[in-house]
């Protein structure tokens, strides 16, 4: 058998795993496991604890469960519920200016959390029931929250853009910044898709009522006061970064002491409150860390039969495609697979494909690391498989059914379809931002 | 259901949500020790070279030995295209069969695993940095919560097979 077939039946034997329904991690590690018993017999027994290892080494992803729980200490901070009055007042008046409110909220709680959990755990609590009970469209409604939570892996910071930069070997402060202005720039469309839209169908977001919104300038001016606090945390944490004055993981840490300050300060947190921020943040790191390994010790299989140059020589050599093309092939493929697989194993299994294939055709890998994380945050949102689907099902009230949820992102969808198309067009969109810090 | 498997799946579920409860309060030993090293060195100017490594000990512990108990939780992502459209008795009847993926996966980690740490012990294997810390604990560490991971999905394989048989175990 050729190792190209090899790849493909691994491929394929871990999709039918995984519509068996178990564990994520379960399927891709018995087909790595099975397949390096096969390839290379009895001594290639260890190779998936091998992959344990090289998850070690990776130490950026310290960040990971300090993101994860520095989210659950923001959404239960009450820093977002202020947020929120502010943005109601200011926008109620706006058709659809409630899911405006929501896609800043979003962009607010991105500057200081590299997840989307964070995002959808606070859209769900807070934005979610607000607009639901001002009579927005369910259509609206969910789309809104998952766009905007999914803001989250772009502006900076990410946790997506560090695994990336791990397995490109790139910068994460540059990479970090190359995100900015696309996630500014994205939240920027998605308000005016929501603007016009509403404008024309005002039944899907209908203004508030302006005795809600009757105040007097000054107190109006007091509700910006909501956003102090998220500006001291995006600067000890990422502006800290920037700087060289914390490392990344160190930021990271500090960014997650500075959350449990916030909290601490308004009296949100308990014990009660506690121990459930910290046993969701082991549920939900440990299922990503074990996605993780698996898919490392599925990724060095790949490594091991040369996966990353047949990929090369197909679309090169057999297809004669123009770098362009294979950049255009690179990015539908990742969608298309990005449906039916899991993102984090992904990202981890295709990205190290990929990354050597980008460099190769003399493309910047910084700014490959953008449309990367946005075909991402596509991904993240597309059924059957996207954990910003899951969560919402699960943190959805029941009159809200699946297929609301569906039909709700595709205008969504193709609103970031069209971000990912402009910063492909124009790669200065994101490089503009490193090149001018770093240059200095 | 037999009376020994009811005994083993209490013992495992309630060792793996101890050792997993225990696991849960690292997230602050990370914390803790990356704001020492931020401060140390930005604040008195001593760089300390054991912080990361630490750091990076902790999370490996915390993913392991909290693996048994994020399953109990029911925490690990599923693909559910088919999957949720299956009945509660159902979904328990394809768990009992497909667990055997979970298994052997869990076995090949343990082998790996033992492995590596007989190798640690035989050499003194130590890291190679300036701390030059010993790798045995951690290696240690790695093997227990594997095996209780195993162990773990031993106890979900019966509890799938008695739901499937509509007995709730636990």
């Amino acid at each position: 058998m050729s190792y190209e077939t090899i790849a493909i039946f691994m491929f394929v034997s871990m999709l039918l795993m995984l519509l068996t329904g178990q564990r994520v991690f379960a399927a891709i590690g018995i087909v790595s496991s099975v397949a390096a018993l096969l390839l290379w017999g009895d001594g290639a027994v260890e190779m998936p604890f091998n992959a344990a290892f090289k998850l070690f080494n990776w130490y950026p992803l310290l960040t990971l469960p300090l993101f994860i729980y520095m989210g659950y200490v923001l959404a239960e901070s009450g820093i977002a519920d202020d947020l929120y009055a502010m943005f109601h007042v200011w926008f109620g008046g706006l058709r659809g200016g409630l899911a405006v409110g929501t896609i800043l909220l979003m962009v607010v709680i991105s500057a200081m959390n590299g997840l989307s959990v964070a995002g959808m755990a606070i859209g769900a609590t807070i934005a979610l029931p607000e607009m639901l009970k001002r009579g927005y469209d369910k259509i609206m409604i969910t789309g809104v929250i998952q766009s905007g939570s999914s803001l989250g892996i772009l502006v900076p910071p990410s946790v997506v853009l560090v695994l990336y930069g791990m397995i490109a070997r790139q910068p994460v402060g540059q990479l970090w910044l190359a995100g900015a202005i696309p996630g500014l720039m994205m939240a920027t469309l998605l308000i005016i898709y929501i603007v016009v839209r509403c404008h024309f169908q005002p039944h899907l977001g209908p203004t508030v009522a302006q005795s809600e919104r009757d105040m007097p300038m000054s107190e109006k001016l007091k509700l910006l006061r909501a956003g102090i606090t998220p500006f001291l945390i995006f600067f000890f944490m990422t502006g800290l970064f920037i700087m060289g004055i914390t490392s990344l993981v160190e930021s990271s840490a500090v960014g997650a002491t500075a959350a449990t300050i916030a909290a601490l300060v308004r009296k949100r947190l308990n014990r009660k409150v506690m121990e459930e921020t910290i046993r969701k943040t082991l549920a939900i790191s440990c299922m990503f860390m074990w996605v993780i390994l698996a898919a490392l010790g599925f990724g060095a299989v790949f490594d091991g039969i040369g996966a990353a140059r047949a990929i090369e020589s197909l679309f090169i050599t057999n297809w004669n495609l123009t770098p362009w093309e294979v950049l255009i092939m690179m990015q539908l493929s990742y969608l298309v697979m990005g449906m039916f697989l899991d993102d984090t194993a992904m990202l981890v299994i295709v990205a190290p494909l990929y990354v050597p294939l980008v460099k190769l055709l003399g493309f910047d890998p910084i700014w490959y690391g953008v449309l990367y994380t946005i075909t991402c945050q596509i991904a993240y949102m597309t059924p059957p498989f996207g954990y910003n689907l899951f969560l919402m099902r699960a943190m959805a009230p029941p009159e809200i059914t699946l297929m609301d949820i569906y039909r709700s992102i595709i205008p969504f969808v193709m609103v970031m379809t069209f971000a990912l198309v402009l910063v492909m067009v124009f790669p200065q969109i994101a490089l503009w931002l490193p090149e001018y810090v770093y240059s200095k | 259901m037999p009376k020994f498997i009811v005994n083993y799946v209490k013992v495992i579920d309630y060792l793996s949500t101890k050792f997993g409860r225990l696991a849960m309060y690292l997230i602050f030993v990370m914390i803790a020790t990356l704001l020492i090293n931020a401060f140390t060195r930005n604040i008195i100017n001593l760089p300390l070279s054991w912080c990361i490594e630490m750091a990076q000990f902790t999370m490996t512990a915390y993913y392991i030995v909290g693996g048994p108990y994020s399953m109990q939780l029911d925490s690990h992502v599923r693909m559910d295209l088919l999957y949720s459209r299956f009945s509660p008795k159902n979904r328990a009847r394809l768990d009992s069969f497909t667990a055997i993926f979970l298994v052997v996966y869990l076995v090949c980690l343990l082998i790996g695993a033992i492995s590596s740490t007989m190798y640690a012990i035989e050499y003194d294997q130590r890291k190679f940095s300036q701390w030059n810390p010993s790798m045995i604990p951690i290696k240690v560490i790695m093997v227990f919560g594997i095996f209780l991971m195993l162990l773990q999905a031993i106890s979900t394989f019966f509890k799938d097979l008695a739901k499937s048989r509509g007995i709730e175990l636990s």
